[in-house]
């Protein structure tokens, strides 16, 4: 039942022809970092499956299950809902300024009933849907050099200030880094970007003087020299490298971590969980795990190279970009490479708001696969 | 957007860039990921030495463990002070511990009443996080055990076993071995031993007294190290025996004192305050050095009560007081053997013969004899026989302070010795340069005054001398040749110090010394001033002595002659000794404070301590029981057994 851009109309329609076209090898890999997420948190929660394993596993099968229900929707529907989830998204942060709960000093989450979430989640898939949309019918010229650019750096500019003033410095980057790079992949001019990126660099030093709260300051200088201050700030970024490092190549064995097992790791099941990871299963372990991800992301990529629609190819490839950040700042924060910013490794870490964020972008991924050939039209006769 | 605004080469403009600019999104993922991959190989790899190292001490700390400190024995091994094992119980408080149920639950097993344990309580919440603090000492086996089974639930519960000093001897030894104590403040130093961090340990004990605190750095040993695994908190988690660094225990210390005469020198002081000093007279080994009253340097170990101390140094008797060696006394007439040697050296004859009425005038004052009614004429020998203070009186006027301060110095007085704990005394052996020295700013008393020779003569005046100093000075004369010196520590973690009698000999002629040694003998002999007193009752084998009363104060502003009254005020009793007077092995100075009589007080004390030495003796005891020789049975007509046949020829 292979589908093809030859493939009869309607037949791509089937719900079993469209299960079908889901990336299962893709799906494989998922699992394999959850699974060895799972493994991770089992181990340092000392040989149990709670509290982490077993609701890390749990919490995985669910949202696979949602990542499957994307991508069979239409890719006409996420066409048709990239304004409003991003509109919503902005209303829910403006609200989150106005009403949100203060956690560990920062106005951050939204409770409905029961439930709490923070919006700048779904702003980090708003974005990219949002952003696709708009660039859907652009011409090349008007997308690479124009006035026209202001729409653009304006929707992006909007939530990152709003999410910024939260404080959560780690989502606004993620989220401005992942919209320029919608913003690049679409054709902007290498003269913009390099402009852009001097520009940005320069905003640097005053940022770091003037506009940063002190607690972000000082993550910053000690990640710069974490042994400066070896119990106090820099502890973190220390205790890290001591984990990484004495790992070795083969690891001190499952369940065997001294840095984890005691505590010494801090955060050890979340932002450090790679960090028990390479301490437990050492060097191999590591370049197995960062196996999978590259070969995530690769798999990503294809998806939106091969798709037909400039919207699909840039929702993907938006999502792929917000994935390959996760995985590039917690890398490089784990190794010392990059401040404390609280951003997780996906699928590895615990805790429930990344991964659902991370898994809608893959559902959005695999339905960009599945819809490949579908024709996405902003005219009449669109979908919606 | 009502009409399509894209054409179709635009379109393909737009996928081409696209395209290219995927590629380099992927090239740009590859890139970060192998960079990852290749700061892991550097952390992993090249660094992993470093790193390993780094979280090895992390998971592991050392934990400073006091060594057993090193025993204290006698010249013949019996111990004199040691560690007994403590079975301690140490709770401390950590979050998510409940104390007050540990402590309830404790009760089970150890006597904790519920006042203690809400003053425990109390304690444990004011002590920092995770410091134990003891709950009980002391415990026995059965509880140690019972605890150490329960450990699991008993979380913040910790038993452990250290070792406490122990002196069995009580305070029979405590002033010469002093006593360790808890460390204050004013014992850590800056530098050398007393820096070391072990003294911060809590069951460290430092040695504050005695040879405790002169061989403290020997006695310590080299503290071991527990490895234990801790987690980020600190708390342990597990210990790691095999990782243990084992303490070296402290080196043994012999000394030279002889348990059973030290502690019999202590019985027979009872209620008296003084000291008695024992020396062996071949090889100068100190064999008894008591001070009496003593005190439990077991109580010092503990740590006493205020009111404990204060009964100790509020006592009249001074228990805390080193009577040996820091109580310094006027001789009294045992010194009158130093001036009948400076008497002999001045070439009087011994048999130059002095008449006593009972006293002698001179300058304008009488000297009183000891003995009213007076002596009669006196040699040498009789004078200190019967201690004649007339003919030491009337010699001292011809041999003059220097000669008699020379011989007094060349037997030991007025100096300290090398015996390796704290707490001599010097005292005092006056001549013209000392009194010139002495009254540096007041001209008018520094001449030395004729009149002042007299009290010298018979040990009174400036002079003064410890108990360490007397025994020395009896042990040289009863070796008769060697300038001995006295020895109290015998050898440090088996290396043997040297003996006392490697030295060179006195510069006296041996038949000078020999007078006075007869003049000693004739002392305990029928008629002599301590006879009674030092009859050994052990045969052949007897004891040579000179008996001592020395004066508080001056009995010319009236009063009795300090045979009564207030006791502060009564005379010291001195007794000098030696034994056997063949062959001589032991000498011993025994000092009575305000005992009253050096024949009544000093002498007994000193014939029972002389017993309790000659007696552990082998070579002693074998001279006591030498079998008497059968008599030869020669006929003799005078025998009541006359053999039978004889008997027949009787009647003829």
């Amino acid at each position: 039942m292979t589908v093809s851009a030859l493939t009869r109309p309607g037949e791509r329609d089937r719900l079993i022809v469209k299960l079908s076209e889901i990336d299962w090898v893709f799906v494989l890999v998922l699992s394999l970092i959850a699974g060895a997420g799972a493994l991770m948190l089992f181990s340092m929660a000392g040989s149990s499956w709670m509290p982490w394993a077993a609701a890390h596993l749990g919490r995985f099968a669910l949202l696979l299950l949602v990542m499957i229900v994307l991508a069979v929707v239409d890719l006409r529907v996420w066409f048709a809902i990239a304004y409003p989830l991003y509109g919503f998204g902005l209303l829910l942060l403006v609200a989150v300024e106005a009403v949100g709960d203060v956690r560990l000093g920062a106005q951050r989450w939204l409770s409905i009933g029961p439930f709490s979430f923070q919006p700048s989640e779904v702003m980090k898939l708003g974005i990219v849907l949002a952003l696709a949309r708009l660039y859907h019918g652009v011409p090349a010229q008007r997308a690479r050099l124009s006035w026209w650019l202001f729409v653009p750096a304006t929707m992006i500019a909007l939530p990152v200030l709003l999410v910024a003033h939260q404080p959560d410095l780690g989502t606004a980057m993620l989220i401005a880094l992942t919209g320029a790079a919608i913003v690049v992949l679409a054709g902007l001019s290498w003269r913009l970007i390099a402009i852009f990126s001097v520009t940005a660099i320069a905003a640097v030093v005053p940022m770091i003087t003037f506009v940063l709260h002190d607690y972000q300051r000082e993550r910053i200088f000690t990640f710069l020299n974490p042994e400066s201050d070896p119990s106090g700030s820099g502890y973190h970024i220390l205790q890290s490298m001591i984990a990484l490092g004495s790992g070795g190549l083969l690891g001190k064995g499952y369940g065997l971590g001294s840095q984890s097992q005691l505590n010494f790791l801090p955060e050890k099941q979340t932002d450090f969980a790679f960090a028990a990871l390479a301490e437990e299963f050492g060097f191999l372990g590591c370049i197995s795990i960062l196996a999978l991800y590259a070969a995530v992301i690769f798999m990503a990529l294809r998806t939106a190279y091969l798709s037909h629609s400039h919207f699909g190819r840039l929702a993907a490839s938006g999502a792929t970009a917000t994935f390959t950040l996760y995985v590039l700042i917690n890398g490089a924060m784990v190794m010392g490479l990059a401040p404390v910013v609280g951003v997780p490794m996906p699928l590895l870490s615990y805790g429930g708001t990344v991964m659902v964020t991370v898994m809608a972008g893959f559902g959005l991924v695999q339905s960009v696969r599945v819809h490949r050939y579908a024709e996405v039209t902003s005219g009449k006769g669109s979908f919606v | 957007m009502t009409q399509p605004a894209i054409f179709f080469e635009e379109v393909n403009e737009r996928q081409g860039v696209f395209h290219r600019r995927a590629i380099l999104l992927g090239a740009f993922a590859g890139l970060g990921i192998a960079g990852m991959g290749s700061r892991l190989a550097y952390l992993q790899l090249l660094e992993a030495q470093r790193y390993e190292k780094l979280a090895t001490s992390n998971q592991f700390n050392f934990k400073l463990m006091p060594a057993p400190r090193g025993l204290i024995v006698d010249r013949n091994g019996a111990i004199l002070a040691a560690n007994r094992p403590n079975f301690r119980l140490l709770v401390h408080r950590d979050k998510d511990l409940d104390t007050e149920a540990t402590l309830k639950h404790l009760a089970d097993y150890v006597p904790l009443d519920e006042a203690r344990q809400r003053r425990l309580l109390k304690d444990i919440n004011a002590a920092p996080k995770r410091a134990p603090v003891q709950v009980i000492e002391d415990m026995s086996w059965e509880q140690f055990s019972a605890i150490k089974l329960r450990g699991p639930e008993l979380p913040g519960v910790t038993a452990d076993m250290g070792e406490v000093r122990v002196y069995p001897h009580g305070g029979a030894f405590a002033h010469v071995i002093g006593y360790v104590a808890k460390v204050n403040k004013e014992d850590v130093a800056e530098a050398g031993p007393n820096r070391d961090p072990i003294m911060l340990h809590p069951s460290f004990r430092v040695g504050k007294q005695g040879v405790e605190k002169a061989l403290d750095v020997d006695l310590r040993g080299k503290p071991g190290a527990k490895k234990v695994e801790v987690d980020a908190n600190g708390r342990e988690v597990r210990e790691d025996p095999e990782g243990d660094i084992p303490a070296t225990p402290g080196a043994e210390v012999q000394l030279t004192l002889d348990v059973d005469v030290q502690n019999r020198a202590l019985d027979v002081f009872g209620e008296e305050s003084g000291g008695a000093v024992m020396m062996d007279c071949r090889t100068g080994d100190i064999l008894c050095m008591a001070s009496a009253p003593s005190f439990d340097a077991n109580r010092f170990v503990r740590g006493m009560t205020g009111a404990e101390y204060r009964a100790l140094t509020g006592y009249e008797r001074k228990p805390l007081l080193d009577k040996c060696l820091s109580g310094l006394y006027p001789p009294g007439s045992t010194f009158k053997t130093m001036t009948a040697l400076a008497i002999l050296t001045a070439g009087v004859s011994p048999e130059e013969r002095v008449s006593c009425g009972g006293g002698m005038h001179f300058g304008g004052r009488f000297f009183h004899c000891h003995k009213r009614g007076g002596h009669g004429s006196q040699n040498l020998n009789d004078a200190i026989k019967n201690s004649c203070d007339t003919y030491f009186y009337a010699m001292s006027l011809r041999v003059g302070p220097d000669r008699i301060a020379e011989a007094a110095r060349a037997f030991g007085l007025g100096q300290t010795f090398d015996i390796g704990i704290p707490g001599q005394k010097k005292g005092i052996v006056p001549d013209r340069e000392w009194k010139k020295r002495y009254f540096k700013k007041n001209k008018e008393m520094q001449p030395w005054w004729p009149g002042e020779n007299l009290s010298y003569a018979i040990g009174q005046g400036y002079l003064q001398v410890n108990a360490l100093q007397l025994a020395v000075m009896t042990a040289r004369l009863a070796n008769g040749q060697k300038a001995l010196n006295p020895r109290l520590i015998r050898s440090v973690g088996g290396k043997e110090l040297p003996r006392g009698s490697d030295v060179a000999d006195l510069p006296f002629p041996r038949e000078h010394i020999d007078r006075v040694r007869a003049g000693m003998a004739a002392v305990t002999e029928v008629g002599g001033t301590a006879w009674r007193a030092s009859q050994l009752g052990l045969g052949d084998i007897t004891m040579a002595g000179k008996t001592g009363t020395a004066q508080v104060r001056n009995y010319d502003s009236g009063g009795s002659r300090g045979k009564g009254g207030a006791w502060h005020l009564r005379d010291h009793g001195l007794f000098v000794a030696y034994a056997p007077i063949v062959e001589p092995r032991y000498a011993l100075a025994v000092i009575v404070q305000h005992g009253m009589g050096g024949s009544t007080a000093a002498a007994p004390r000193a014939r029972e301590i002389m017993r309790t030495a000659l007696l552990k003796d082998p070579e002693i005891v074998a001279r006591v029981l030498k079998p008497m020789p059968m008599p030869e049975l020669t006929p003799d007509r005078e025998l009541d057994i006359v053999p039978e046949v004889s008997n027949v020829e009787r009647p003829a």
